[in-house]
């Protein structure tokens, strides 16, 4: 999986040569010629991404999935709003939680729920979650060579009636997991998940988790990725899938 | 008289000024199975009679949902009613992509009207075989509207409307009732709906669950389909309406049934 740690338009340094972002993270300066008596030239590139922010994060269970979403969206060091949504309820079974750019994210989901529309039209049902999940790889892949830039976690009931996730990287390599988190704030947010509800580090035997208690241990870990994730922040919204339906919850984050 | 020198291409007119090709199109209509629709102020229902080709078959679909704010019932050429459905569904879909509302039917329906005439000027092409009813909710008013097409490309609007075999008995069930159905009740207008169709099935032919199908929009309502069991209750009431004293009813029930028999 790609990593997501560095974003951005490339820097422009002139008297190092033009800085640009490489694969993994790294940045790699590319000097241009030497000028005598002058500043060196540098190119500018539009580059077609921006970071707007965000941390999503889920965790599925016996019979229930919550996926959680703050609801800041920023670029650069700039607050763009403090009031946008990143969840969206793509199927009765599946809802879709995406972080990066958010034209891209809009634009994923307006393509999803087309593609969700025809399926129910040709199949006279709707599309389960792990069909949902194979949809998502897929589009995702279509765009290999120019990707969506768009984090995704996509949760939902299965089949079986049993809660499921699925964390994405951006070009559509996908995985069933028990808890995942994605965003600018996912390192701050998996390790905490790793040691609640994994069980990670821990003596004593992994407890089975009610969805009120994840409800509150998702508060936890957004609270402690707002403290030192300059990108999250805000408020935090919390939606709960069972077999009967969907609730949704804001709870109040920082809004430094 | 002149019928068969001039019929042969949809391109060629005949001495009294007619397309007869256009006009067997519509004869084609006439051959599916009945289909009704009706409006209240706040619904539209529509009911259709399910043929099936053996008992061993099911009953073919004839309401077929295209957005969730409308729906359309068929009558004729089964798989041309189909190749338009697909195209209303991807003009919705494309609507709701490009102007993030729902396709207002209108214009939809305008569309489609078009592309029925298209197909009368062409010397390549036939025109459709079917006729649609088109139950819709406009997304900015909130009105419901029946719309009904013809091979022809004429778009017509309806407060109720019946098409397809022995729909003449509907249509006179529904001129009967239609100040009612202003005002009526969604159940209500579910009941007129299997009413009218009552009178349109064959010889000794029921109304039953099975070959019933009422599909409906309304204002608050997406778009749902009725079928099997769900629909029980509402033939339940039209069992009691048959059996009630009140002589103007009996008296409907019985021109209901005697319609078939006449052309």
């Amino acid at each position: 999986m790609m990593n997501s740690t560095t974003f951005g338009a490339p820097l422009m340094r002139h008297s190092e040569g033009q800085v640009v972002l490489g694969g993994n993270g790294e940045d790699v300066v590319v000097k241009p010629a030497d000028y005598p008596g002058r500043e060196q030239p540098y190119e500018h590139r539009f580059s077609p991404y921006d970071f707007n922010g965000g941390t999503v994060a889920g965790v599925s269970g016996e019979d229930y999935l919550v996926i959680a979403a703050d609801t800041r969206m920023s670029s650069g060091y700039e607050i763009l709003s403090r009031n946008t949504s990143k969840l969206h309820q793509l199927n009765p079974n599946a809802i879709l939680a995406s972080s990066g750019c958010k034209t891209d994210m809009d634009q994923l989901r307006s393509v999803l729920d087309i593609k969700s529309k025809i399926y129910q039209h040709n199949h006279r049902k709707s599309m389960t979650a792990t069909s949902t999940a194979q949809m998502l790889s897929n589009t995702l892949y279509g765009r290999r060579f120019f990707p969506y830039y768009a984090f995704n976690v996509l949760g939902g009931i299965d089949a079986e009636g049993k809660g499921c996730l699925f964390s994405y990287d951006a070009i559509g390599s996908f995985e069933r997991t028990q808890y995942s988190a994605t965003g600018s704030g996912q390192a701050y947010v998996i390790p905490f998940l790793d040691n609640v509800i994994g069980n990670r580090n821990r003596t004593e035997e992994k407890p089975t988790l009610s969805k009120e208690e994840v409800v509150e241990l998702m508060k936890e870990a957004f609270v402690s990725a707002g403290e030192r994730d300059i990108y999250t922040g805000d408020a935090l919204e919390i939606m709960v899938m069972t077999k009967d339906g969907v609730t949704k919850e804001t709870f109040e984050l920082k809004k430094d | 008289m002149f019928r068969n020198q001039y019929d042969t291409d949809v391109t060629v007119w005949s001495p009294e000024g007619r397309l007869l090709q256009v006009e067997y199109a519509m004869e084609s209509v006439k051959q599916g199975s009945a289909c009704v629709g009706l409006r209240s102020n706040s619904h539209c229902v529509l009911g259709a009679l399910k043929r099936s080709v053996s008992e061993l078959s099911w009953h073919q679909k004839k309401l077929l949902e295209i957005d969730d704010h409308m729906l359309v019932g068929i009558a004729g050429l089964t798989a041309d009613a189909r190749t338009l459905a697909k195209y209303m569904r991807n003009e919705c879909l494309h609507n709701k992509y490009v102007y993030g509302t729902p396709m207002p039917p209108h214009q939809l329906m305008a569309d489609v009207a078009d592309k029925h005439q298209r197909t009368t000027q062409t010397y390549v092409r036939r025109p459709f075989g079917v006729g649609l009813l088109v139950a819709s909710v406009d997304p900015l008013t909130q009105k419901p509207h029946l719309y009904q097409t013809c091979p022809s490309g004429n778009l017509y609007e309806f407060y109720a409307s019946a098409i397809g075999a022995r729909s003449q008995s509907a249509r006179t069930y529904l001129e009967k009732h239609h100040e009612t159905f202003g005002d009526a009740s969604r159940d209500d207008l579910i009941v007129h709906a299997l009413q009218a169709l009552v009178g349109c099935v064959s010889g000794d032919d029921e109304l039953t669950k099975e070959n019933a199908s009422i599909g409906i929009v309304g204002k608050d309502e997406k778009f749902t389909l009725l079928e099997g069991d769900a629909l029980q209750p509402f033939l339940d009431r039209l069992e009691l309406k048959g059996g009630d004293d009140d002589e103007e009813e009996a008296g409907d029930d019985a021109a209901a049934e005697a319609e078939p028999m006449e052309t």
